[in-house]
């Protein structure tokens, strides 16, 4: 795995966070709106690696964000010298792309007019960008394919990477998820969220209408048939039915974060009595908030450790994690539904 | 199937228009631009224009109407587990010009483009429509989206994920990649030339294009008689560059091999081969090399382009459409623009309108950003 | 503008050239007075790419007025920074 977000750069700052808990967000001033928004950045020394960048001269955030995860993902996994390059894939899922390049283009239109626009700019905004420079960085020529959806892209490129190995389309396959911030979507926030305004990300209020802390990064898994020596935990995404989160020795992750409105719908799923948790507080509100949670909860099936939830507002007195637990965790479920109350699983085996 | 572009509102319409070698192209009508490159618009009004913003959401729909009529299928699919996977580029981004000015300008915007653009998923949209349950995946590949849409159902149906998927893409016609192209110094200003020696650049189009996937136990289990399948599809990455192709074309070839080794298809059984051919003189001369040495410099090769402009998000579906298309009706068109074959490809496009007569085609689509996809359509004997 | 011979308008020229290819390529660890006026822009040299190559055309058109119409000219004109600034400066004196 790898991992970029507003806490640092790699599975070690991972672990670090999901031991410290809740930390305050950053507070940015966002022309339009009346007061400071809470937000969970990704620093620029977190995005300085000479190294690991050196192709991507051009390349903006929400570019670099992906390549630093990707590259990571393969050195995390141990197989960088044996993977087959002909034979790894790359899937992306994103919801938003890279709003800020596409909405420097438009600068450029408008200040400039529409024959003098930056073809880098133009270049850089299409939502594969990210996917191609991915390809680019560590010479990857297998099927490259990015996806958006504003719930369920993550999941979606799950089932695909199994198909693709499945299939033997495919031996190995990169799935990431990428999301940026910026001045017009914190702008769109702002308007159409409800900012916490205690910082505070609250999963287990199950609110109709949920406090938000916008965030952004990206992170990646690496994905193979077999098993290996530094394999995290096995996947399975799925479906979500009602009443299949039984109580037992697995913990249920719900991915709610404020950002898809009504969340009330978690309340039925967290009533089978499976001790829950959600790291969502940690990461932020990310549209593709799905895969931070699944790379939380692989962390939490390899090291075999419950980590507390970061913010343990109850007022429904769900079952939840409250302290740091070592012991035997058999499997993590993932739980993201939309305000239409469909949902979608992620499943982490041990 | 369903197609809609400027060469025709339907797959009727689009025939005629191939046998008779029309290209529609003309000057951009549909928003202000300084910009005065000839494209391919379509022209004929849209049934679902009070109901959804997005000119795509209407391309898509419209062909999607006309792709499920052919098929005999109800449009309500309610409780069955059929998937969606539509290609897009410019659907997929919140580029509203007038919102983001009066953003910049007042430090206010109203809220409603947003609102579409998050209610504006083009899978989604599909599949409430239908009100299908299965996954329904939204693919931004650039130029090969609608193609890889097509891949990703065939995988879907092979690994028995759902039985039925409704694949394809759209795009319209919008300011910001003619804009955005036009500073790539990619287009021309004339009418598309793919393949040929004189070719100076493409035109931008629109469409979309909608085919139904289905397994054939499914189809079976309703009496459906398909005449048509995806025998094979193949991807791979350049690796090379954001916007240029990789000179020797390796990312294509190993797509194309790839999916007539998943069809078990020789390249000697292949009819034709519909070409990305955007006209560019750097996608022409790579991909004419990399075909004429998988099939041969006798193949057949076109590029529709010369009547639909480039799709963009479309184009794979339209392609993979125009492809079935003519193996069912056992002829292909002239590839509009191409004369004079240019010695620097070792395989020229068809002149005048050609009798097929096997049962394989294949369609190639080249994106920017490197990906390359690569479909074998295929006739049931 | 009186006063100013044509040696010292393509300094000016080749200053402000070397700042923007800096700034708007993102050169990143490059100053623009490392950037030697005979150097080859792409290739060997700088090491820029066709997709630079179209992003120049635009810092043209955008901070000097000039126009390239055809790329395949560009190739000839986009050779070294005094390349550039003689093309920029002979545009100029042929608008006026």
């Amino acid at each position: 795995m790898g991992i970029v977000f507003s806490r640092g750069r790699g599975i070690a700052s991972l672990e670090q966070a999901l031991q410290e808990g809740w930390v305050p967000p950053s507070e940015v001033e966002v022309r339009g709106l009346d007061s400071r928004l809470p937000v969970y950045p990704v620093s620029a020394e977190t995005l300085t690696d000479k190294a690991v960048l050196a192709k991507a001269r051009r390349a903006d955030r929400f570019v670099r964000m992906s390549v630093l995860a990707a590259s990571d993902a393969i050195q995390d996994s141990g197989l960088a010298g044996s993977l087959d390059k002909q034979r790894l894939g790359v899937i992306i899922a994103t919801a938003l792309g890279p709003h800020v390049t596409t909405f420097n283009f438009l600068d450029g239109i408008i200040d400039f007019g529409d024959a003098a626009v930056s073809p880098t700019a133009f270049s850089h905004s299409v939502h594969n960008a990210a996917a191609s420079y991915v390809a680019m960085t560590l010479d990857v020529r297998g099927p490259t394919l990015t996806m958006t959806h504003f719930h369920f892209a993550f999941h979606d490129a799950l089932l695909l990477a199994r198909a693709w190995l499945d299939e033997k389309r495919c031996d190995s396959v990169l799935v990431g998820a990428v999301d940026e911030l910026g001045t017009v979507m914190e702008y769109a926030c702002g308007r159409m969220l409800k900012p916490a305004k205690d910082g505070r990300i609250k999963p287990f209020a199950f609110s109709l209408s949920p406090e938000a802390v916008p965030g952004e990064g990206s992170v990646f898994f690496l994905l193979t048939r077999e098993t290996s020596g530094a394999a995290y935990a096995a996947v399975e995404p799925g479906d979500f039915t009602p009443g299949s989160f039984p109580a037992g020795s697995g913990l249920l992750l719900t991915d709610n974060s404020g950002m898809s409105g009504d969340e009330s719908g978690y309340r039925v799923a967290v009533a089978g009595g499976m001790q829950a948790a959600s790291y969502m507080p940690v990461f932020g509100s990310i549209m593709t908030g799905s895969a931070f949670q699944a790379a939380a909860g692989a962390l939490v099936v390899k090291r075999q450790m419950r980590y507390a939830c970061p913010v343990q507002d109850n007022p429904h007195c769900v079952n939840i994690c409250s302290e740091t637990v070592a012991g035997p965790v058999s499997n993590v479920l993932c739980l993201r539904l939309d305000c239409r109350g469909q949902g979608r699983t992620v499943r982490l085996m041990h | 199937m369903g197609a809609i572009s400027a060469a025709g509102g339907d797959i009727a319409e689009t025939l005629e228009c191939f046998a008779a070698g029309r290209r529609n192209l003309g000057k951009v009508t549909l928003f202000a631009s300084s910009l005065d490159y000839p494209v391919f618009e379509v022209r004929r009004p849209f049934v679902y224009s009070s109901k959804y913003k997005s000119r795509t959401i209407q391309l898509v729909l419209t062909a999607l109407d006309e792709a499920l009529a052919g098929a005999g299928l109800d449009r309500d699919m309610s409780g069955r587990r059929v998937g969606v996977c539509m290609g897009t580029t410019v659907a997929s981004q919140l580029n509203d010009v007038d919102f983001y000015q009066s953003y910049r300008k007042e430090g206010a915007a109203g809220m409603e483009p947003v609102e579409n653009f998050l209610k504006g998923n083009l899978a989604e949209v599909v599949s409430a429509e239908l009100r299908a349950t299965g996954p329904a995946v939204t693919v931004v590949n650039a130029c090969s989206s609608s193609s890889d849409a097509i891949g990703v159902a065939l995988s879907w149906i092979r690994n028995g994920i759902c039985d039925l998927v409704i694949a394809g893409g759209g795009d319209e016609l919008n300011r910001i990649p003619l804009c955005g192209f036009g500073s790539l110094s990619v287009f021309s200003h004339k009418p598309c030339r793919p393949y040929d020696r004189d070719r100076e650049g493409l035109n931008l189009g629109e469409g979309a294009g909608v085919v139904i996937l289905e397994s054939e136990r499914s189809a079976r289990a309703r009496g459906a008689v398909p005449g048509l399948f995806v025998a094979g599809y193949g991807a791979a990455c350049d690796a090379h560059h954001l916007t240029a192709p990789r000179p020797d074309g390796s990312g294509l070839e190993t797509a194309v091999r790839g999916s007539l080794a998943e069809a078990g298809v020789q390249p000697s059984e292949v009819c034709f081969v519909n070409a990305h051919g955007t006209a560019t003189r750097d996608n022409d001369k790579v991909e004419g090399s990399v075909l004429a040495r998988v099939f041969g410099t006798d193949a057949k090769v076109l590029s529709t382009k010369g009547y639909t402009g480039h799709t963009l998000g479309a184009a794979g579906a339209l392609e993979a459409v125009f492809s079935a298309l003519a193996l069912r009706e056992g002829w292909i068109p002239a590839s509009a623009g191409f004369e004079n074959k240019d010695d620097e490809i070792p395989i020229g496009a068809v002149r005048e309108r050609t009798a097929i007569t096997g049962q394989y085609a294949v369609s190639t689509s080249l994106a920017f950003g490197g990906n390359n996809a690569s479909l074998v359509i295929g006739r049931c004997s | 503008m009186p006063g100013i011979s044509r040696e010292e308008e393509l300094a000016a020229i080749r200053a402000k050239l070397k700042e923007l290819l800096v700034s708007n390529l993102n050169l990143e660890g490059v100053k623009p007075e490392q950037i030697k006026d005979d150097d080859a822009l792409f290739g060997e040299g700088l090491g820029l790419d066709s997709l630079d190559a179209v992003e120049i055309v635009v810092i043209l058109q955008r901070h000097f007025g000039v126009e390239i119409k055809d790329m395949e000219k560009g190739r000839e004109i986009f050779r070294s920074v005094n390349t550039v600034a003689n093309y920029i400066y002979d545009y100029k004196e042929g608008k006026k």
